[in-house]
């Protein structure tokens, strides 16, 4: 069996995220930043700061006039609709890619992590318990280890789905069974590469078993919880359909009832049509 | 071939008259509601997301909740010409997450709630449901040939493969 360091030098097309969307994270966290330094961040990536502007001057943002550039653009949206902005365009380009080893068709990855990342945001502000831009983050990036595992489940779906039924497990645990590791672990592993902190790492790798956390962590909560939520309403719904375990005690430590779980669901679904909207129509032609 | 190919998307509810292919994508919890009256020549579909609609609360898509899509189905069904006694009705879908072993907490069987109400709503109005492809962990996609009335579903581990013919044989 390959180990983890293994998998990831053995799979070509890594996922990646710009040298200058990270920095432009970090800035936004950072008690000194301003616009200007936002910005300058931002400019440092030509293609992606192109992107981020196209998306400022969608109809979607309303604005009354045309942003010409990338500072003008943090100004009159803010740092948190910049770093959305700019998160999503670093990552769509490998978000909207097929993956065949779990059956996702163009988009459909990219669509589950923009539900997911909407979800947790609706559970931020529901439950005031975590930071929204956290739950917006590793919403978007949680599942980047598929991105990795699906060059190695190609033409081995249906084999897992066999071993996941009759040994009576979940779909992550039948990637364990089968390559060690699976793909929350695999995704964790890239994002700690990618220096992002450790409570997002954190996230991304305990979201389908939050019990496994340790300490209790808000943050790995929501994001089981806005995974869940996407997966029941069939937001980018692939091969591993909807066979990962909900942990319920997350519902509990985020203090929302099984009619909040109702209500979420409810606002998610208008809540997503509305930015994947505004992303296909805006970032699909400029990436 | 159909002629005509409609995605009946999340919340929706489409009805057409003569030959065209319903087709629902990826339904996860959701619950496809396939209707045929095929001597009137009139089909129609639902996807329904959840059981129930938010009481004392305005519902803006008719097609989210089950309470709510499966009289707007049928009011669009009836105003096309389609007699309810003669409908034949499939329900696709429903799916749930994992739950090994102990007892599911019904609140987070969204599939399972949601087959339950459109299960009730559709008995308590007298139609007929002739056949029920639901529950289970993965995810479908579903075709509906109107006027064959063949219904195809789509999964990872079973393949395609028709699952329902809501025309009688002659």
């Amino acid at each position: 069996m390959p180990s983890l360091e293994e998998i990831l030098q053995r799979t070509t097309d890594l996922p990646s995220i710009p040298a200058a969307a990270l920095a432009v994270l970090r800035e936004a966290e950072s008690s000194s930043s301003s616009a200007h330094t936002i910005a300058a961040k931002l400019a440092a990536d030509q293609g992606l700061a192109v992107r981020v502007l196209r998306l400022a001057n969608s109809a979607f943002y309303g604005l009354p006039r045309q942003v010409m550039s990338v500072q003008e653009a943090v100004v009159v949206l803010g740092t948190r609709t910049i770093r959305h902005l700019c998160l999503v365009a670093a990552t769509y380009p490998w978000l909207s890619k097929p993956l065949p080893g779990y059956e996702l068709g163009p988009e459909q990855l990219f669509i589950h992590a923009l539900a997911v990342a909407t979800g947790s945001e609706l559970i931020a502000d529901q439950t005031s318990k975590i930071q929204r831009d956290d739950a917006f983050t590793v919403g978007l990036l949680h599942n980047l280890g598929k991105v990795a595992l699906s060059a190695w489940l190609e033409n081995k779906l249906q084999g897992v789905q066999t071993i996941a039924e009759y040994e009576k497990l979940a779909f992550d645990q039948a990637e364990r069974r089968i390559f060690g590791y699976d793909h929350a672990e695999i995704g964790a592993a890239l994002a700690d590469r990618w220096n992002l902190p450790k409570t997002l790492v954190l996230a991304i790798r305990y979201h389908h078993k939050p019990q496994d956390n340790g300490a209790p962590r808000p943050l790995v909560d929501a994001i089981h919880v806005g995974d869940f939520l996407a997966m029941s309403l069939g937001f980018g719904v692939g091969g591993d359909g909807l066979q990962y375990e909900f942990d319920v005690t997350s519902l509990d430590r985020l203090g929302l009832t099984s009619r909040d779980l109702d209500d979420l669901a409810n606002r998610l679904l208008d809540a997503v049509e509305h930015r994947k909207q505004m992303f296909q129509q805006n970032i699909a032609t400029a990436a | 071939m159909a002629e005509r190919s409609i995605l009946v998307g999340m919340a929706e509810i489409h009805v057409v008259k003569g030959r065209a292919q319903l087709c629902c994508m990826g339904l996860g919890s959701c619950v496809a509601i396939l209707a045929l009256d095929a001597e009137a020549g009139i089909a129609g579909g639902a996807h329904v997301l959840l059981p129930e609609s938010p009481s004392g609360a305005a519902v803006d898509k008719p097609g989210k909740f089950a309470d709510t899509a499966i009289p707007e189905l049928l009011t669009r069904l009836e105003a096309q010409g389609a007699d309810r006694s003669r409908l034949r009705i499939a329900l696709i879908g429903g799916a749930s997450v994992v739950k090994f072993g102990g007892t599911p907490s019904p609140a987070t069987q969204i599939g399972d709630r949601n087959v339950a109400a459109v299960q009730a709503l559709l008995a308590s109005l007298e139609l007929k449901v002739v056949q029920n492809e639901t529950g289970g962990n993965l995810g479908r996609t579903v075709t509906f040939d109107t006027e064959t009335g063949a219904i195809r579903v789509r999964t990872v581990s079973r393949g395609d493969r028709e699952v329902a013919r809501l025309k009688e044989a002659a």
